[in-house]
């Protein structure tokens, strides 16, 4: 028994160390961070109570940022999952190179996010991209004359390039709890004359809910701290109107070109940020439970 | 044979020679869209391929030819100049030591919380795969005061901390749950010869654990080579910066240069480690998205 409680604490200790030092001590000093002003590395700093969030719910830009860090969540994750679905269920339609499919489509997952962005630079370019190439080509005037990545619409053509990356993700997801299913019970419904649709939500949905309601919540994870990918994206002087919430406490914290070293109000928003983690996450898991279908 | 069975024997190769051209024909709408999606991606990726080869005029002269002749110099541009050589050096170093790292402090970690219950490990796993919800982006200041504090900021050493840092969760939940799943048979029967808690771990635990440990090493080596945010806040010396770093500041810098495809030489450069690890063992990947998420 002794000698089981030493390689309990032995196996976990060194795990259990870096983990505690340096994610979740930073994790509960941020918020302590967030209740001053403080404008610099090696400054002193200010306390100020709850000014750094009375403040950020003022601020136009952090609404801006806030909203489009929530389009990302909502709209880009309906659209995600459609995809995703639509496209499982057409791999699974028992066609050939399924394999293929699934790796080809998965594929962007692998390759840097900053290779990523840069690939999209190369499509979305107005002088040289693929798109406006495309356009000039076939001879679509306004089409070739249109920029993308105006201020306007930089932050759509950054989703498009999102979804594109994501769907992969999740088609992987679904289409391994779908390979779970039995056969039969298809083969059972089709006898009985059921229709696509009605296999659809009446077999592949109850028996993926477990699968689906993890994926929703990486989603949502990952959606709701997404910086890399919209800030590489929009190059090195990103306009306000692409600024994800992880982007804006960047810039608030280290500054675009130059330093801003706002430190206490980039921390409030990265405070924000986890509650709404926190507060979708256990919404969802509660909107999501339902008794799990053993089959 | 009768004419008459004869007759029925070519009926029922035309009705199944007819079935297969239904059966194909119904399956043109899922080749189609899969098709244009996967081809899109193929494409995109050996567009830039090709045009890493081509010159600056060639290029924007028209972006649909193929280079005239190849410019491989770009190529060495990207690695001697803009010392993309270096840069992929310390990717190597940071991010290989840091994989290995993470497996050393995972694997027993995930081992002990998911075969030994004792009192709180749930609550302690529970405290791991919380992280994962944890948006990075909020460390960033808290982490860049603790590395100061360790006099590690700003390098390599330091980096390589908060990767494996940062990694513990995800690969925590993917290794318990792989262990998880594993048979408890030959760890009962090697108790049983006498053999002790450690030896259990080393001798029967690894090596039946290993698919899982091979897919964790994979993911997180793909996962940290091409990460930029951490590299971006805690590196600012341009020495120490990480390949996928370096492709940051090189495309932050085409509005002075301008050499475009000395760019695209530098995203392939980015690109093809990853890729070429993908062609070999995109099964072993794939599984390993799965292996925490959906239950077997």
């Amino acid at each position: 028994m002794k000698t089981r409680k030493r390689l309990i604490v032995l196996f976990l200790m060194p795990a259990s160390l870096v983990y505690l030092v340096f994610f979740l001590i930073p994790t509960v000093w941020a918020f302590y961070y967030s209740l001053f002003h403080w404008s610099g590395f090696g400054q002193s700093m200010e306390f100020r109570g709850l000014g750094n969030y009375t403040e950020l719910f003022h601020d136009p830009i952090f609404l801006l940022s806030l909203r489009n860090t929530l389009f990302i969540l909502v709209v880009g994750g309906i659209i995600v999952f459609t995809l995703a679905f639509i496209l499982t269920v057409l791999i699974n339609s028992g066609i050939k190179g399924k394999k293929l499919f699934r790796a080809m489509i998965f594929l962007p997952n692998v390759i840097a996010t900053i290779a990523l962005t840069t690939l999209w630079a190369f499509i979305y370019n107005p002088s040289f991209g693929l798109l406006n190439s495309l356009f000039k080509l076939i001879g679509w005037e306004a089409g070739a004359k249109y920029t993308f990545t105006s201020i306007d619409h930089i932050f759509y053509a950054m989703l498009v390039a999102l979804i594109w990356i994501e769907v992969g993700f999740y088609l992987v997801l679904l289409m391994a709890g779908m390979d779970k299913i039995p056969i039969e019970y298809y083969e059972a419904a089709k006898l009985e004359g059921a229709n696509q649709w009605q296999m659809f939500t009446g077999i592949t949905v109850p028996l993926l809910w477990d699968v689906i309601s993890v994926a929703t919540v990486l989603y949502t994870i990952i959606a709701l701290k997404i910086f890399e990918f919209p800030y590489a994206f929009s190059q090195i002087q990103p306009p306000p109107q692409i600024y994800t919430v992880g982007m804006y406490l960047y810039i608030m914290g280290f500054g675009k070109r130059d330093p801003i070293y706002r430190l206490g109000y980039a921390t409030a928003i990265g405070v924000v940020l986890l509650i709404c983690v926190l507060v979708l996450v256990l919404l969802l898991r509660r909107l999501m439970r339902r008794e799990i279908i053993q089959y | 044979m009768s004419a008459e069975t004869i007759a029925s024997t070519q009926s029922q190769l035309r009705q199944h020679r007819w079935d297969r051209i239904m059966k194909w024909i119904r399956h043109i709408p899922a080749y189609l869209v899969l098709g244009v999606w996967s081809l899109f991606t193929v494409f995109i990726i050996l567009w830039v391929i090709i045009s890493s080869l081509k010159s600056n005029n060639e290029l924007f002269k028209d972006v649909w030819a193929l280079p005239t002749e190849l410019h491989f110099e770009n190529y060495t541009k990207a690695l001697f100049a803009v010392e993309m050589e270096l840069y992929m050096l310390n990717s190597l170093v940071v991010v290989l030591t840091s994989v290995v790292v993470i497996l050393m402090l995972s694997a027993p970690a995930a081992y002990v919380l998911s075969r030994k219950k004792f009192k709180g490990s749930n609550l302690l796993t529970l405290a791991f795969i919380a992280g994962i919800g944890i948006p990075v982006p909020l460390l960033f200041i808290p982490l860049f005061i603790i590395l100061t504090a360790f006099k590690i900021n700003n390098s390599l050493f330091g980096l390589g901390v908060l990767f494996v840092a940062l990694s513990l969760p995800f690969t925590i939940y993917m290794l318990t749950g792989f262990f998880g799943s594993l048979p408890v048979e030959l760890e009962e029967a090697a108790i049983i010869d006498g053999a002790s808690d450690f030896q259990v771990f080393f001798r029967v635990m690894l090596p039946l654990g290993l698919p899982g440990l091979i897919t964790a090493a994979i993911f997180n080596f793909i996962g940290l080579w091409n990460e930029y945010q951490l590299a971006l806040v805690f590196l600012n010396d341009p020495n120490k910066s990480t390949l996928s770093l370096g492709l940051y500041s090189l495309s932050n810098g085409m509005e002075y240069t301008g050499d475009w495809v000395g760019l695209m030489a530098g995203v392939v450069i980015v690109m093809i480690p990853t890729i070429l690890l993908y062609i070999f063992l995109s099964e072993k990947m794939i599984s390993g998205i799965t292996m925490g998420a959906v239950k077997s």
